[in-house]
C-alpha cells in the first residue's frame, strides 16, 4: 500500500489537484457568465437601446457616453425610493422567511407518524408556479370579498386594502413570498439538520433537556452553516425579487412596490433604455456585494463548521 | 412524563395542520379551478366546489399540442440539466473545501459574486453569445448552462466543510486517489443536499421559461411551460387551461420529490457514521 | 472495451448529423423555393388553428413559399422579438403592438413595405403604422371598443338605452339612476388609465402631443376636463366603483356578475360575455362630447429589415391582412375582425348575435382616433397612468396630476 503524502500548504500540488474538479464549471463560468456580464459591464457605457444589433462594427464607439447612465441614475430621485421599497421588502421579508422556514424544518425532522405527507405538503406552494400563486392570493386578499381579511373580520379586525393600498401593498407581497419560500428554504435548513449526530440528543436527554432546550442549544447551533447559506442565498434573491411583482401588483399602487429588478427590466425591454438597466443592475451588484461581503465577516462569529 | 410527551405530540400535529392548510389552500383551489367552466371561475365568494365540474381542460391540454413530444423534450432537458449541475457543481465544491490550492478563496468569493447580477440583463449578451457559439435552437443552449450554477456550488460547499477533513485523510491512508475520496467519501456524506438540489435544480429546468423560449425556436423542441403559456389569450386568460397546465406540469416534480425523500433518511444514516 | 462502445456511438452521432445536413443543403438548392419565418402572439390562446387555416389557404395560391409559424404567448412575446431583434436572429416577418411598434421602426428594424397593392386596407389602421410617412406595417387584426350595457338594469332604473348620439352627459344621468337601485350596483366602469385617457381627452377636443409630435400637451385645459370628468364619477358621484369597492375582481366579471351598467370595452368581449352573462346586453357607439372619438386596437404586421426573403414576407402578410380568403377565416373564427374595407366580405360578421346591434363596430369606424404614436411610446404610457392612478384614489389633484405627467414626460423622453 503506497501512502500519499498529505498536501495541506496552498501551492501548485494543489491547483494540479483541484482542476480537474473545476474545470468544468470554469468553463461555464467563463462562457456563460463572465462573458455576458463583462459585455453588460460595456453595455452600461452606452446608450444603446437594446434593439440595435449589437454585434454591429463601430456599435461602441457610436453608443458611447461614459458614465452618464450612472450619475443620471444615482442623481435622480427614482432610485432612491425604489432602493427604498426594495429595501422594505427584505427588512420584513428576511427574519419572517426564516423564522418560518426554521419551524418547517423543526417540524419536518420529528420524527412523527405522517411527517412524510407533511414533507409533500409543505413543498406544494414551492412547486406552484407564480403565475397560479399570484392568482390565488390576489382573490384571497381582495379587501371586499377576500378569503384573508373574512378571517380577521370573524375576529373583530377591519382587513387592510392589501394590494390596492400603498401601505399595505409591500406587506402582501412579502407574506405571499413568505409563503413560496418557506418550503423551500426549510426544506435546506432540514437537509443540515438531519445532517446532526443523533447522539449529541441521546446525551441531551440523558441530561434531562426538553425538546426546545435541544433545539437551541444542539440544532441551532449545528446547522448554522445551512442557516448562513439560507441568509446569503435569501438576500441574494429578495434583492432581486420579480416575478410576484410583475404579476401581482405590476409595480403598483402609485409606484409602492416599484423595486429594482421591476425597474431593470422596465427600462430595458419595455422602455428600450438597455445601457440605463445595465448601468441599474451594477449598482445593485455593487449594493448586494456590499451586504454579502459584511455577512461574510460576520459569519466568523457565528457560523461552526466541523463539528 | 407520558402526559407531557402527549401534549407535545398534539401541539406538533396542531401546528403543523395549520401549516399545511395554508400550505395546501392555493393548491386546493388550482384543482377546483382546472374543473371549473371559464364563466365558473372568478365567482365571488370563491366557489371552492364547482357547481357542473368537466374535465374537458385537461381534454384541452392533452390534444392541443403534441403532448408527448413536448413532455418528452422538457423531461431530456430537466434529466440532462440536473445531472450536470449536480455532477459540475459537486466537483467544484470538493476541489474549493477539501483540495487546497492558490486562488482559493477570491474563485469562491467570484463564484458567488456573478449571482448578485439580475440575469434580466445579461439575457441578450447570453443571446449574442450562444448565437457566435452557433448553439440556437440546440439543446445544448438551454442545458450547457448548468455547468456552471453557483447557487448549487455554494450550497455543497457549506455542506462539505462539514464534512471532518480526518475521514477524508482515513480514506487517503487506505490508499484512495483524490477522485475516489470524492466519490467514495465526500458524495455520500452530502447526499441530503444532493438530493435537495437536485429536486430544485430539476424544478428550475422543467419550470424555465424564457430562455428555452428565446434559445428553442424550432416547433418541434418546445418545452412544456412554453406550450402551455400559448393555451392562455392576451385579453382573456383561460384559467381553467391554466391551472390543468400548471397541476399536470407538477407531477413529475412531485414524483421526484417524493423519491428523494429517500435520500433524507440516508443523510441521518451518513450522520451517524460521523460519531 | 468502453472506450470502442462510445467511440462507435459517436460515429453514429456523426453520421446521422452529416447525413442531416445533406438533406438540408439538397431541399435549399430547388431555387423557387422559398422557406420564411413568421412570429405572433395574437394567435396564442385559442386561434393558432385559425392562422394555420389560413397559412394553408396562402401556401395553395403560393406553392413556393412556406411560412413557418411561430406562436408565442403574449407575456413574453415582446422580451423575445427584442432579444432576437438585438441578436440579430429574427424571423423574416413578425407582429408587433402599438406600443412596440414605433421603436423598432426607428431603429432601422423594419423594412418599408413597398410594391405591394394595399388598397383594400383601411385608411385609419394604416395609418397608425407609418413613421414619417412611411409604411413600416400593415394591419393584420383590428378590433375597436363599443359601449357595452346591462339592459335588465336598464329596465329596472327606466332609463333609455344607449344610442349613437349620446354624450358623456346623457352617460352620468343614465349611471347615476342605475347606481341608485343598490349599494352594490354601479352605473359605469371606465378606469382612469391611459388609453381610457387619451380617448377621452379627444372626445373634449384635447390631445397628448401637438400637431407635428415635437410637444407635450398633457395638462391642456381640454384634457383636465376630460380626467376630472372621469375622476368625479369615482370620487364624487361614485357612479363608478373604487378599487377598494372592486375588491380586486376583473372588470368584465363585474360586468358579468350583473352589477355593471354600462362598461366601455372591445368587440373581444363578445363571446365571452355571450357566454357568461345571463342577463340581456346590446352595445352601442362610445358616447362623445365635443366630437366623438372611439378606440380601435390593431397589431401590425412588420418585415425584418435583415431579412433575406423580404419579398416573400411582403407577399405572404400583406395575403394575411388583406386577402378576401384570409378575412373570410378570421371572420368565420370570430377572431377580432380584418382591417379591411370590403363591406361585402364583412357582410358576414353582422349575422351573428348578440349584440344585436352589431352594426355599432361600424358606426364607430367613423370616429377612430389615432393613438399618439411615439418612440417612447410605453415610457409614456405607464408615467401617465402612474399619476392618473394616483388622481383617481384622490391623494393628489387632476390639475396636478396632469401637470406631473407634463413635467416628466417632457424631462424622461426626447420627442426629437
Amino acid at each position: 500500500m503506497k501512502r500519499r503524502k498529505r498536501n495541506d500548504g496552498p501551492g501548485r500540488d494543489g491547483l494540479l489537484r483541484a482542476s480537474p474538479f473545476l474545470l468544468p464549471s470554469l468553463i461555464g463560468l467563463m462562457i456563460f457568465s463572465l462573458l455576458p456580464l463583462l459585455i453588460s459591464v460595456g453595455i452600461s457605457l452606452t446608450d444603446w437601446n437594446g434593439l440595435d444589433s449589437i454585434g454591429a462594427p463601430g456599435f461602441f464607439r457610436e453608443h458611447f457616453i461614459g458614465l452618464d447612465n450612472y450619475r443620471t441614475i444615482l442623481t435622480g430621485g427614482e432610485f432612491w425610493q425604489v432602493l427604498k421599497n426594495t429595501g422594505t421588502y427584505i427588512v420584513l421579508y428576511i427574519p419572517g422567511m426564516l423564522v418560518m422556514s426554521l419551524m418547517v424544518a423543526f417540524l419536518l425532522s420529528r420524527e412523527h407518524r405522517g411527517v412524510l405527507v407533511f414533507r409533500v405538503i409543505y413543498y406544494l406552494p414551492v412547486l406552484t408556479s407564480w403565475v397560479a400563486a399570484s392568482l390565488i392570493w390576489t382573490t384571497m386578499l381582495s379587501p371586499q370579498y377576500g378569503a384573508v381579511n373574512n378571517i380577521l373580520s370573524l375576529f373583530g379586525i377591519k382587513g387592510p386594502g392589501w394590494l390596492l393600498d400603498p401601505k399595505w401593498a409591500m406587506p402582501a407581497i412579502v407574506l405571499v413570498s413568505i409563503w413560496k419560500d418557506m418550503g423551500f428554504f426549510g426544506l435546506i435548513l432540514l437537509s443540515g439538520m438531519v445532517d446532526i449526530n443523533k447522539s449529541y440528543y441521546e446525551a441531551a436527554s440523558l441530561d434531562g433537556a426538553g425538546a426546545w432546550t435541544k433545539f437551541m442549544r444542539i440544532t441551532l447551533p449545528l446547522m448554522t452553516p445551512a442557516i448562513f447559506y439560507v441568509l446569503i442565498v435569501s438576500l441574494i434573491n429578495a434583492f432581486q425579487l420579480f416575478p410576484q411583482i410583475m404579476i401581482m401588483t405590476d409595480g403598483g399602487p402609485y409606484g409602492a412596490t416599484q423595486v429594482m429588478v421591476e425597474r431593470i427590466y422596465k427600462y430595458g425591454f419595455r422602455y428600450f433604455r438597455m445601457g440605463y438597466a445595465a448601468a441599474f443592475s451594477w449598482i445593485l451588484f455593487v449594493i448586494i456585494m456590499t451586504c454579502t461581503a459584511i455577512q461574510m465577516k460576520a459569519q466568523k462569529r457565528w457560523v461552526h463548521y466541523d463539528s | 412524563m407520558i402526559l407531557k410527551k402527549k401534549l407535545s405530540s398534539t401541539g406538533y400535529y396542531v401546528v403543523s395542520a395549520v401549516i399545511a392548510v395554508i400550505s395546501m389552500i392555493p393548491f386546493l383551489w388550482m384543482i377546483s379551478t382546472s374543473l371549473k367552466t371559464q364563466g365558473a371561475v372568478m365567482t365571488i365568494p370563491i366557489q371552492w366546489i364547482p357547481e357542473e365540474p368537466t374535465l374537458q381542460a385537461y381534454v384541452d391540454v392533452f390534444t392541443t399540442f403534441s403532448f408527448a413530444r413536448t413532455v418528452g423534450n422538457s423531461l431530456f432537458i430537466a434529466v440532462a440539466y440536473t445531472g450536470i449541475t449536480l455532477l459540475s457543481s459537486s466537483m467544484a465544491a470538493f476541489a474549493f473545501t477539501k483540495i487546497h490550492f492558490r486562488g482559493n478563496d477570491p474563485l469562491l468569493k467570484v463564484y458567488l459574486a456573478t449571482m448578485m447580477i439580475p440575469t434580466q440583463v445579461t439575457m441578450i449578451p447570453l443571446f449574442v453569445v450562444m448565437n457566435r457559439l452557433g448553439l440556437i435552437n440546440s439543446y445544448s443552449s438551454v442545458i450547457m448552462p448548468s455547468l456552471f450554477r453557483p447557487f448549487a456550488v455554494f450550497m455543497l460547499v457549506q455542506q462539505m466543510r462539514t464534512i471532518p477533513q480526518d475521514f477524508l485523510d482515513a480514506a487517503r491512508i487506505d490508499g484512495a486517489n483524490t477522485f475516489q475520496v470524492f466519490r467514495n467519501v465526500a458524495l455520500p456524506m452530502c447526499k441530503p443536499t444532493l438530493a435537495t438540489l437536485m429536486v430544485t435544480t430539476f424544478m428550475e429546468s422543467w419550470n424555465d421559461y424564457l430562455w428555452p423560449l428565446l434559445m428553442l425556436t424550432d416547433r418541434s423542441k418546445m418545452t412544456l411551460p412554453i406550450a402551455l403559456a400559448t393555451l392562455t389569450g392576451q385579453y382573456n386568460p383561460q384559467y381553467a387551461l391554466l391551472m390543468a397546465g400548471s397541476l399536470i406540469s407538477m407531477i413529475p416534480i412531485i414524483i421526484i420529490y417524493i423519491l428523494a425523500q429517500r435520500s433524507f433518511q440516508y443523510g441521518m444514516m451518513a450522520g451517524g457514521i460521523k460519531g | 472495451m468502453r472506450k470502442t462502445r462510445l467511440f462507435s456511438l459517436l460515429a453514429v452521432v456523426l453520421a446521422v448529423a452529416m447525413l442531416g445536413s445533406v438533406c438540408a443543403f439538397a431541399a435549399g438548392e430547388d431555387a423557387e423555393e422559398v422557406t420564411i419565418t413568421y412570429a405572433n402572439f395574437n394567435a396564442s390562446g385559442g386561434n393558432e388553428e385559425t392562422l394555420q387555416k389560413m397559412y394553408e389557404a396562402f401556401h395553395e395560391e403560393y406553392p413556393n413559399i412556406t411560412v413557418e409559424i411561430e406562436t408565442i404567448a403574449s407575456a413574453d412575446y415582446f422580451t423575445t422579438m427584442q432579444t432576437r431583434v438585438a441578436g440579430g436572429t429574427a424571423p423574416d416577418c413578425y407582429e408587433l403592438n402599438i406600443e412596440n411598434f414605433a421603436a423598432y421602426a426607428n431603429n432601422g428594424a423594419l423594412e418599408e413595405i413597398t410594391g405591394v397593392d394595399l388598397s383594400g386596407l383601411d385608411d385609419t389602421a394604416l395609418s397608425a403604422f407609418t413613421v414619417d410617412g412611411k409604411q413600416y406595417g400593415l394591419p393584420g387584426n383590428f378590433s375597436n371598443v363599443l359601449l357595452f350595457y346591462n339592459k335588465d338594469l336598464f329596465d329596472q332604473a327606466g332609463v333609455d338605452y344607449p344610442t349613437a348620439d349620446w354624450t358623456q352627459d346623457d352617460l352620468q344621468a343614465a349611471a347615476e339612476a342605475i347606481r341608485a337601485l343598490g349599494d352594490d350596483i354601479f352605473g359605469y366602469y371606465q378606469p382612469l388609465t391611459y388609453n381610457e385617457f387619451y380617448k377621452v381627452a379627444a372626445q373634449f377636443g384635447g390631445s397628448l402631443l401637438n400637431e407635428d409630435k415635437t410637444e407635450f400637451t398633457i395638462n391642456a385645459p381640454e384634457n383636465v376636463a376630460a380626467a376630472q370628468m372621469m375622476a368625479d364619477r369615482v370620487l364624487v358621484s361614485n357612479v363608478q366603483p373604487t378599487d377598494v369597492q372592486m375588491g380586486g375582481i376583473g372588470d368584465w366579471d363585474l360586468f358579468m356578475s350583473g352589477r355593471l351598467g354600462m362598461i366601455p370595452t372591445g368587440i373581444w368581449a363578445f363571446n365571452t360575455f355571450t357566454e357568461g352573462c345571463d342577463f340581456d346586453w346590446d352595445v352601442a357607439v362610445e358616447p362623445g362630447q365635443v366630437q366623438k372619438a372611439t378606440h380601435f386596437f390593431s397589431n401590425a404586421c412588420v418585415i425584418n429589415a435583415k431579412s433575406e426573403h423580404k419579398d416573400a414576407a411582403a407577399t405572404w402578410i400583406t395575403w394575411l391582412t388583406s386577402s378576401p380568403k384570409s378575412a373570410e377565416i378570421r371572420i368565420e373564427a370570430g377572431w377580432d375582425l380584418p382591417a379591411i374595407k370590403d363591406q361585402d366580405t364583412l357582410a358576414g360578421y353582422l349575422d351573428i348575435t348578440p349584440p344585436a346591434n352589431r352594426e355599432a363596430v361600424f358606426d364607430s369606424l367613423n370616429y377612430l382616433v389615432v393613438p399618439p404614436v411615439i418612440e417612447d411610446y410605453s415610457m409614456m404610457s405607464d408615467l401617465i397612468g402612474e399619476s392618473l392612478s394616483a388622481a383617481a384614489s384622490g391623494t393628489i389633484t387632476v390639475q396636478e396630476a396632469l401637470d406631473q405627467a407634463q413635467s416628466q414626460c417632457e424631462s424622461a423622453i426626447n420627442l426629437g
